[in-house]
C-alpha cells in the first residue's frame, strides 16, 4: 500500500490502483527474480457476497527496462476474465471449494500472460486460462485455503512461475498517524501539535493495513530472461534492471443502462503507475499526481524538482521543532537532494557504497532498480541498504522491507552525507520511524513463491 | 516458449459456465455519461459514420505501446464517438482498441440533432 489511493483519479478506481511493487532475487531460486505487483487496496476480508477480483477490463503490466532509457524492454501483461457457472444464484459458492475446479465455486476468474519485447508487436503467449484462487472466505467455504491457493501457482515452463490472486497485505505503515499532519507516534511528544498539547509522550505505531488483503500479480523469471546479454557481476551495469507496474483502461467508456454494465472501447491508456514506493504518495504534489500516473518513467525529468526539494523534508523541521536543525539548514540552503535523485531516479552509482551499485545511467526515471547479481541475504535486514543489507531496498524491494522508515530517514537527511561529506545528518535522522516492523504484519510471509502471506479470511477477520 | 493452457480449468467449455453477458449493439446507442464532461459524447454504429467519415479529415492517433498490432474492431464491438468541439466538428472515434480523430461539422451536428 505504498501507493494506495495516492492520486485523485485512481483513488476512485480500486481495481486499477497499484498499491505495492516488489522485485528481488528469489531466496527460493537465486537464479531467478520475483516480481510482485499488488492491486486493489485495503480489502476487508469479509467482502461477500461479491468478493474481490481483478478487473476484467483492466490491462495489468509489469515492465522491465534493462538499458536505462526508462522505456520497457520486456513487459509481462496479465489480462483477466471472470466466469459465472450459475447466474441464477446470489452465491459466490454453493458449497466448500476444495479445488480450483470445484463445481461449488460459482464466481471464478482466469487470466492470460503475454510477454512483449521492446514494447511492440503482439507478444508471446506464456499462459492462458490460468485459474486464480478464490478469496479466503472461511472454514466452510474455503477449507485448507493455503493448500488451495498453492495450487494456483502455475509453472509456465522455462523456469517461469506465476500466481495471481488474493494475498495478505505485507506492507506496514501507520497511515492514521502520518496523514494526521505528519505525526510519528514514537516521537509525537516532539511534534509541534499545533499548540494543542494532545500528546504527552511517545506511543507505539499502529499498522493501518493490519488484517487487510490485497490482490497480487506475481511472476518469477530466470535472471537471464531479464538482463541484457553478457551481464556479469554486481559491478556490471548490465546486471541492473528497472521495474515498474502499470494498469491501463480503454480510453472511452459509457454506462449501458439496459444491461447495467459499462461498455469500453478504444486504445488502452495508462491510469496507474508504481515504481519506487511512496513516490506518488508523498513526493509528487496533488496537482501532478494524476498526470504522473499516466506517464512512463522515461518522462520523469519533468518531476525531478519534487525529488530535489521534497515537501516532506521542508515540513519535518517545522513539525518537530529543534529536532532536525541540520535538515532545516539544508532545506534553507536550497541545495538539490542529489541523494534522493540518485536513489530514486538514476540508481546509486558505484563507489559510494562498497560492493554496490544499481545505477542505470543518466535518464531520470522512477523505477525500482535491482542489481540482479547481488544474491539474497542469509540474514536480511528490513532497513535494506541503510541496515547494511545490499539485497534489500532500494536494491529492489522485498516483501518485508521497511520502506517507510528507509524513506523517512533518507528524506530526513541521513543519505545526503553520501553525496556531500560536509553535511552532518541530525541524530534524529537515523532514529525516525513510524514505529512499525515486519512483526507488525499478522500473517507470516512465505519463504517461497509467491512470498506474501495467506490472505486473512472473512470468517476470522476482523477479530 | 509454448503457451500453457489449463484445459481442465478452461472457461471456454460450456460445462464451465457462461461468460458474463456482452452488451448488444443496440444497447450502446444509449448512455454516454462517461464522457459527457469534456464535450458531447455519443455512440453510433459504424454504418452511420461511414459516409461522412469518408469525406472528413481523419487522423489515426498512435496506439499505446506495447501491442501496437492489436485491436482491429469486430462488427460486434461498440463504437464510441466523443465530439470534442461541436463547432469545428472535431471528434474522436473509439472502436476495438483503436481511435481516430475526425473533423466533420456536419456529422457532429447530425449527432447532436439525434439526441436533442
Amino acid at each position: 500500500m505504498s501507493s494506495h489511493r495516492e492520486a485523485p483519479e485512481i483513488s476512485m478506481d480500486p481495481v486499477a490502483d497499484s498499491t505495492d511493487l516488489y522485485a528481488f532475487v528469489s531466496p527460493d531460486r537465486p537464479n531467478a527474480v520475483t516480481l510482485i505487483a499488488n492491486y486493489i487496496p485495503l480489502q476487508a476480508p469479509a467482502g461477500g457476497p461479491n468478493f474481490y477480483q481483478f478487473g476484467d477490463d483492466v490491462r495489468y503490466e509489469i515492465h522491465i527496462d534493462n538499458d536505462g532509457d526508462g522505456q520497457p524492454d520486456i513487459t509481462y501483461r496479465f489480462t483477466f476474465h471472470s466466469r459465472l457457472r450459475n447466474p441464477d444464484t446470489f452465491l459466490y459458492n454453493t458449497g466448500p471449494i476444495a479445488a480450483l475446479n470445484s463445481p461449488n465455486w460459482n464466481s471464478r476468474q482466469f487470466y492470460s500472460v503475454r510477454r512483449f519485447s521492446d514494447g511492440g508487436g503482439t507478444g508471446t503467449e506464456l499462459g492462458k486460462n490460468l485459474p486464480c484462487p478464490p478469496c479466503n472466505i472461511g472454514p466452510l467455504s474455503t477449507p485448507n485455503y493455503d493448500k488451495l491457493a498453492a495450487g494456483a501457482v502455475h509453472d509456465l515452463g522455462r523456469g517461469i512461475r506465476v500466481f495471481a490472486g488474493q494475498r495478505a497485505e505485507g506492507f506496514y505503515v501507520d497511515l492514521g498517524a502520518i496523514f494526521d499532519l505528519g505525526d510519528l507516534r514514537p516521537f509525537e511528544n516532539l511534534h509541534n501539535q499545533y499548540g494543542m498539547n494532545v500528546f504527552s509522550g511517545p506511543a507505539p505505531g499502529v499498522n493501518a493495513t493490519n488484517q487487510l488483503n490485497v490482490h497480487s500479480i506475481a511472476i518469477q523469471v530466470p535472471i537471464r530472461e531479464l538482463v541484457r546479454t553478457g551481464a556479469s557481476g554486481e559491478s556490471d551495469p548490465k546486471s541492473v534492471i528497472g521495474v515498474w507496474t502499470t494498469a491501463s483502461r480503454q480510453a472511452a467508456s459509457v454506462f449501458d443502462a439496459e444491461t447495467g454494465k459499462t461498455v469500453s472501447s478504444g486504445p488502452f491508456r495508462q491510469v496507474s503507475r508504481l515504481g519506487n514506493p511512496l513516490i506518488n504518495e508523498v513526493i509528487i504534489a496533488l496537482g501532478d499526481k494524476d498526470r504522473w500516473n499516466a506517464l512512463p518513467p522515461a518522462g520523469d525529468k519533468q518531476f525531478a524538482h519534487y525529488y530535489a526539494q521534497p515537501g516532506l523534508a521542508a515540513a519535518l523541521p517545522s513539525l518537530y521543532p529543534g529536532v532536525f536543525p541540520n535538515l532545516a539548514a539544508l532545506v534553507k540552503s536550497g541545495k538539490a537532494r542529489a541523494d534522493l535523485e540518485a536513489i530514486l531516479l538514476t540508481g546509486i552509482p558505484g563507489g559510494i557504497i562498497p560492493g554496490f551499485q544499481n545505477n542505470t545511467g543518466s535518464v531520470l526515471s522512477d523505477m525500482l532498480r535491482l542489481n540482479t547479481a547481488i544474491p539474497p541475504s542469509g540474514s536480511p535486514n528490513i532497513l535494506g541498504l541503510l541496515g547494511g543489507d545490499l539485497a534489500g531496498f532500494p536494491n529492489g524491494r522485498r516483501v518485508f522491507d521497511d520502506v517507510v522508515t528507509v524513506e523517512l530517514r533518507a528524506v530526513a537527511g541521513l543519505t545526503f552525507a553520501l553525496v556531500d561529506p560536509s553535511f552532518t545528518p541530525d541524530s534524529a535522522a537515523s532514529a525516525v520511524t513510524d514505529g512499525l516492523t515486519d512483526a507488525s504484519v499478522k500473517a507470516p510471509y512465505l519463504n517461497t513463491f509467491p512470498f506474501l502471506g495467506v490472505p486473512y479470511s472473512g470468517f476470522d477477520n476482523p477479530s | 516458449m509454448g503457451s500453457q493452457n489449463h484445459p481442465d480449468q478452461s472457461p471456454d467449455s460450456s460445462a464451465e459456465g457462461a461468460p458474463r453477458p456482452e452488451p448488444s449493439r443496440r444497447s450502446v446507442l444509449y448512455g454516454a455519461a462517461g464522457l459527457a464532461g469534456a464535450g458531447l459524447a455519443a455512440t453510433a454504429i459504424a454504418g452511420t459514420l461511414a459516409a461522412p467519415a469518408a469525406a472528413a479529415s481523419v487522423a489515426a492517433t498512435p496506439r499505446a505501446r506495447p501491442g501496437r498490432a492489436a485491436g482491429v474492431p469486430s462488427p460486434a464491438e461498440p463504437v464510441i464517438v466523443h465530439v470534442r468541439d461541436l463547432r469545428s466538428g472535431e471528434m474522436d472515434v473509439f472502436a476495438g482498441e483503436t481511435t481516430a480523430r475526425l473533423r466533420d461539422p456536419d456529422l457532429a451536428a447530425r449527432l447532436v440533432h439525434a439526441v436533442r
